[in-house]
């Protein structure tokens, strides 16, 4: 669709419109509460119990006592902290995604609204991972408290609970700012949906969910801490777990901020050619 | 017999062509895999660097249980994914009418009328990852043995199918968006990791209930161990009992069916 005059991708949105957004969208998602719970609580446990039996088997024939400088209870509160945080990075993936409003014209709406789109659909995101990630980190954290021995030196302060939580949401900003720009693809592509699952299987290697990013190589140390991937799961789960110093978070935050750049800029750059070619009739 | 093969070559004549349409999707697909292939690669490799045997399986062992996971998935994807995918939203809109009226086995026309041939490249890929693996195994492995491995992981593929359905046809009850469907994937991750990993009830658990160890672990077991018939024998009761369970459920599933949308 060629339209005349500015068009509001991704500038200024005043903060009460995105809180009330956020918050619409928290309660849609909140009331299919069986299923939610059922496969929240389902994708828990299997995680978990993967990791165990793994790292499990991993121990019993190591012949160092620790891998990556964790022991095998060090190892497990590692992905504890992974799969606690990631719900509040990751979100609901393809839920009110920005492939849908292009392939379906849902975007003919957004374009008319007085607010800016990019911002509009974090504000969604927001809300739609925000109450349940939360509500999923505290239930499901207290219950593994009780099954895991935390070893002293990994156990959470005040402090370093502030700094992880400072780092999730730069984190989930980046997630969705990396999220937003493969989406804009579908402005040219006709499905998306495989760009999206392969940048999952990437983050998840590259950002220290399947495995802790210490266990790597030391030839592969220096890629990893300059990616933006770590920035997802690894770096907030160890903020959280004391093995970053303030120095050392400072300088992630930073290194996170300037990938949030990057990322904002490839979608506004995206976003400006894409709508050339947008015709809103949908497919 | 025969007039089900023709019906099957013609679902596959049509996504041949449905496929041609998207060809960018077709490329990502087998960009998206060849992603999935490597990052699995990388992950045993990493942890390989640390130990010499994972739940008693050597790195070579471990690499023929990844190239034989890649395979179930790719013929999972290609046969079965995408009429898993769309079952539950024709329960809910009240499509499943159109395929009951037909005179074709419901079950049949609805697991297997969409073979996504955006997968198949895929499948040849997978295929090729496998033969290398069994290729660069140090120990001789006979012809027969290397037969009935591909046999067993095609059995696995298909239990791999089974457990898919038995997880979304509840749908036709709860009337949820998907069934339990995401419960079943989430649970099908067990397959993802070989299980002599599992110890105690965890272990029976995936090689009974929810016999994810079939696809495709217990498939490389029997292709690298001895005894074959044990596996062999447990394989096939496993597969029949839940194809039994998973009739059951379907056909219970469409006595209730009541047609309306939701």
């Amino acid at each position: 669709m060629h339209r005349g005059g500015r068009v509001r991708g991704s500038g200024g949105m005043s903060p009460r419109l995105f809180w009330s957004v956020a918050s619409l969208e928290a309660r849609t998602h909140l009331s299919y509460r069986f299923n939610f719970w059922l496969n929240a609580l389902v994708g828990f446990l299997v995680e978990l119990a993967i990791a165990w039996f793994l790292w499990d088997a991993v121990f019993r024939v190591a012949e160092e006592p620790t891998i990556g400088g964790r022991d095998f209870d060090g190892t497990l509160v590692y992905y504890l902290a992974v799969i606690l945080l990631a719900k509040l990075v990751r979100g609901r993936e393809f839920e009110g995604a920005v492939s849908h409003d292009i392939y379906e014209g849902g975007l003919n709406r957004y374009l008319v609204f007085p607010a800016p789109y990019v911002p509009f659909k974090l504000a969604q995101r927001l809300g739609s991972m925000l109450a349940p990630g939360i509500a999923q980190m505290v239930l499901f954290g207290a219950f593994a408290a009780v099954f895991f021995r935390v070893p002293e030196a990994m156990r959470p302060t005040a402090a370093s609970a502030l700094g992880a939580l400072a780092a999730v949401a730069m984190a989930s900003l980046l997630y969705f700012l990396m999220d937003a720009a493969i989406h804009m693809v579908a402005f040219w592509a006709d499905n998306v949906w495989s760009l999206d699952v392969a940048k999952w299987f990437v983050a998840s290697l590259l950002g220290g969910y399947m495995l802790p990013l210490s266990v790597f190589p030391d030839w592969a140390q220096r890629p990893l801490e300059l990616l933006p991937f770590r920035f997802f799961f690894d770096f907030p789960a160890r903020v959280l777990v004391r093995e970053i110093g303030p120095g050392e978070w400072a300088l992630g935050m930073a290194l996170c901020a300037f990938w949030c750049l990057v990322c904002a800029g490839i979608c506004r750059w995206i976003w400006r050619r894409g709508q050339l070619t947008y015709t809103g009739i949908g497919i | 017999m025969r007039r089900y093969l023709r019906l099957y070559a013609h679902f596959i004549r049509f996504s041949f062509s449905k496929a041609m349409e998207f060809r960018v999707d077709f490329f990502f697909r087998v960009g998206m895999d060849v992603f999935w292939y490597a990052i699995h690669l990388a992950f045993f490799t990493v942890l390989f660097a640390h130990i010499g045997l994972l739940g008693g399986w050597t790195f070579d062992q471990v690499l023929v249980f990844a190239a034989a996971m890649f395979f179930v998935d790719a013929v999972q994807m290609t046969v079965f994914s995408n009429n898993m995918w769309w079952l539950p939203f024709l329960v809910n809109r009240g499509d499943v009418d159109y395929y009951l009226v037909r005179p074709v086995n419901t079950l049949f026309f609805l697991s297997l009328r969409e073979f996504a041939a955006n997968s198949f490249l895929n499948l040849l890929l997978a295929m090729g990852i496998l033969v290398w693996a069994v290729a660069r195994y140090p120990d001789p492995v006979s012809a027969g043995r290397v037969a009935l491995f591909v046999g067993l992981l095609l059995a696995g593929a298909v239990l791999h199918y089974v457990m898919t359905m038995i997880f979304i046809i509840p749908v036709f009850w709860l009337q949820s968006r998907t069934g339990l469907r995401e419960v079943g994937w989430n649970v099908s991750r067990f397959g993802s990791r070989p299980h002599t990993i599992f110890t105690g009830w965890m272990r029976r658990i995936i090689m009974s209930v929810l016999p994810f160890a079939f696809v495709p672990s217990v498939p490389c077991a029997a292709h690298l161990e001895s005894p074959i018939a044990a596996f062999l024998l447990h394989t096939a009761a496993v597969v029949a009992c839940a194809f039994a369970v998973m009739l059951a459920l379907w056909h219970a599933a469409l006595k209730s069916y009541t047609s309306a949308s939701s």
